[in-house]
């Protein structure tokens, strides 16, 4: 029973992982804390459930659309609100993004009302797979294995490519980044597509597992915040390993604790973290 | 001094031509993660209101017959919708916002137990009454409130009705049921109804708790709950749910192949519609009790008139804790008029004394004990079979005989 526990835990965790590789992002890059992260992804669960109920496309399909509507969702936020405060003090761009964030849900509201919508039938849906006593549904597995490749893709991007070191310096110093070279507006803009383009996945691969609904962006967005701080600002694989750390420690003590106590127990651990090492786990 | 007098006159003439409106506040969650239904309810309510303000001939209800409220000169009634947003502390802030600035006569709500306890104990500061309509919660009329009432059965009513029904089947059909695991939100809803249970399966013999399984209210995901179950094995799942997470969590059951014999719920989210809507099939053979199903149109001519109206508003058939806030409307209005007066101490008195007509209901009345708890609450056990929600229990008022096996899932 502990593997299945386990196994259920980390791949809640990948998924909790993707999430949280486009809030660091953002956050470590820009210092900006984008409160309507969660509602981004929102946005994208809807997509992908408007697509199947209009034209009965399967979330596979509706991938790369989910995605696009994801990342024009994070440039216009930049260009209509963040690019206005990304020299003010932080107060400000975390009160815009907050309001942001109040909008979309409630106008998701007005415009699609607060049912729950649930993707009916998709390519996986029912599918598992069975070791003994052990079972893995095949949405929950696909969606792990979705948020590793995708925080790979990410990783490699910042890593090895031109463009992904351009980033890393305009983290570390935007001012002579400029000096050299660096268009730190288009970086800047590009941080959030990427960061739309994360949570466009993550609302794709969980709108098969998750009902759709306004607030169904909110907790996952709390989660986030959480292992961001946990695995260090803007260190994406820290981010990563947070999200699995908390999803087992979710699955783990939500077993053998009760469940009750699962969020709790993911928040606790958060604040231990931060009493002992203040910039997270990975940060530096 | 021309121009004044008319007016002057004027002025007269909308004062004694002006028809009186009493208002009702009525404090539902219309925005937030139970909305859906908050906004179904108000629907019913707005249904209760034509019927009392209009003439419904084909309606067989006293106030359906006269314009307004007969006995006050044809008053007509206006519900204050109110939003709690599922957060207790709105609906606190709401009714005195109602009672102070509204000036409504009476409250009904809160469909949520939890903002149904705050909001009622500030109608009972002010001395208004509060008309519960779904709102299960037993702790509510175990708090000694001389103004609450409500027409709901209670939770420990409704648990009484789980073990008698489960009997029903060990003895009509049976079937061999003895492990009982309870899952339950954490809110005043699902921590009264698990406590319920776990105090009322002492009572009946043959039956012992397997799984106490609390989820947060605002949860994720629910595997790990499901795997408690799984582990667990029970013979019967009760479920004290909302739609959102009953919903998830049998989507869990099938892919983790949990296979209850039977599964019940209490009034909350398999009794929405949108159950079914969700699932499909997978919701077959669901059960848990019920104030109404459309089954039982066909039975009960009001009903269906009623659901007539309901549905030309809401698209979607009238379901049980709808109707039970439908009939919290119709009973303060019916209260006010018997009472000739919109003084709550008169209300009151009728509130307490009366037994109104509630021909849309199986039991057919409402009547009021000491603790503010409808005496005559009647709920039939429903069973989804092929989409419908089907009445199976008690037999007088059966459409289709129960399935007291839980089938396999690939085999539906």
């Amino acid at each position: 029973m502990i593997l299945q526990i386990a196994l259920t835990g980390i791949l809640v965790g990948c998924v909790y992982s993707l999430v949280s590789v486009g809030l660091t992002l953002v956050w470590g890059l820009m210092d900006i804390i984008n409160f309507a992260h969660g509602d981004f992804m929102m946005i994208s669960m809807y997509t992908v459930f408007w697509l199947y109920s209009l034209f009965k496309w399967d979330p596979f399909i509706s991938l790369p659309i989910a995605v696009i509507v994801a990342a024009a969702l994070g440039l216009t936020t930049y260009k209509l609100i963040i690019k206005r405060l990304v020299n003010a003090p932080g107060l400000m761009a975390l009160l815009a993004t907050f309001g942001l964030s109040l909008f979309i849900r409630n106008f998701a509201q007005f415009l699609w009302s607060p049912n729950y919508r649930f993707i009916g039938e998709s390519i996986l849906s029912g599918k598992r797979i069975i070791f003994g006593d052990i079972i893995i549904g095949f949405p929950q597995l696909f969606a792990a294995v979705g948020s590793i490749l995708i925080t790979l893709l990410i990783a490699l991007f910042i890593k090895r490519t031109r463009i992904g070191k351009a980033i890393q310096a305009t983290a570390q110093n935007r001012d002579i980044a400029e000096l050299m070279g660096v268009d730190t507006e288009k970086i800047y803009m590009l941080t959030f597509a990427i960061s739309g383009i994360c949570v466009g996945v993550a609302g794709t691969l969980l709108s098969g597992i998750f009902p759709v609904y306004p607030e169904s962006g909110a907790m996952y967005g709390l989660l986030a915040f959480v292992i961001v701080a946990l695995g260090g600002f803007g260190n994406i694989w820290g981010a990563f390993y947070a999200g699995i750390l908390i999803g087992l420690a979710e699955a783990l003590g939500g077993f053998y604790f009760g469940t009750q106590f699962k969020y709790a127990i993911a928040f606790l651990i958060y604040l231990l973290v931060l009493q002992f090492r203040p910039k997270g786990l990975f940060g530096w | 001094m021309k121009k004044f007098f008319t007016l002057v006159v004027m002025f007269i003439s909308i004062l004694i031509f002006a028809e009186d409106v009493i208002k009702i506040g009525a404090i539902f969650p219309l925005t937030g993660p139970a909305a859906a239904t908050g906004v179904k309810i108000k629907y019913a309510i707005e249904v209760a209101q034509e019927i009392i303000n209009g003439v419904y001939p084909d309606v067989d209800l006293d106030l359906a017959k006269s314009q307004g409220l007969s006995n006050l000169n044809g008053a007509k009634i206006q519900f204050i919708f109110a939003d709690h947003q599922a957060n207790p502390e709105l609906a606190m802030a709401e009714a005195e916002r109602l009672i102070q600035n509204e000036k409504v006569v009476a409250l009904i709500g809160c469909y949520h137990s939890s903002a149904t306890k705050p909001a009622s104990q500030i109608a009972e500061k002010y001395g208004i009454p509060f008309v519960a309509g779904s709102s299960s919660s037993a702790a509510l009329t175990e708090r000694g409130l001389k103004w609450f009432f409500r027409i709901a059965p209670h939770d420990g009513m409704e648990t009484d009705f789980f073990f008698l029904y489960l009997n029903y089947l060990k003895e009509k059909y049976g079937a061999n049921l003895s492990r009982v695991a309870v899952v339950y939100i954490d809110n005043e809803y699902g921590v009264h109804a698990s406590l319920m249970v776990k105090e009322k399966i002492k009572k009946y013999s043959g039956f012992n708790l397997v799984a106490d399984i609390k989820y947060p209210a605002n949860v994720t995901n629910v595997d790990i709950e499901v795997q408690k179950i799984r582990a667990a094995k029970p013979d019967v799942i009760i479920h004290a749910s909302y739609i959102g997470d009953m919903t998830m969590f049998v989507k869990k059951y099938k892919e983790f192949n949990v296979m209850p014999k039977v599964v019940l719920s209490f009034c909350g989210g398999y009794q929405d519609p949108q159950f079914v809507i969700n699932l499909g099939k997978d919701a077959n053979f669901f059960s848990g009790t019920n104030a109404t199903t459309s089954a039982l149109f066909s039975k009960m001519a009001i009903l269906a008139k009623i659901n007539q109206l309901y549905k030309a508003k809401s698209g979607v058939d009238i379901d049980g804790p709808t109707l039970e806030d439908f009939a919290s409307a119709m009973v303060i209005a019916e209260a006010i008029n018997i009472a000739k007066s919109t003084d709550p101490s008169k209300i009151l008195e009728i509130l307490q004394t009366q037994t109104f007509s509630a021909p849309y209901f199986v039991s057919g009345k409402i009547k009021f004990g000491p603790d503010g708890q409808n005496l005559y609450s009647a709920s039939v056990m429903t069973q989804i079979l092929d989409g419908i929600y089907e009445a199976v229990w008690p037999e007088a008022f059966q459409t289709k005989e129960p399935v007291p096996y839980f089938p396999e899932w690939n085999k539906r």
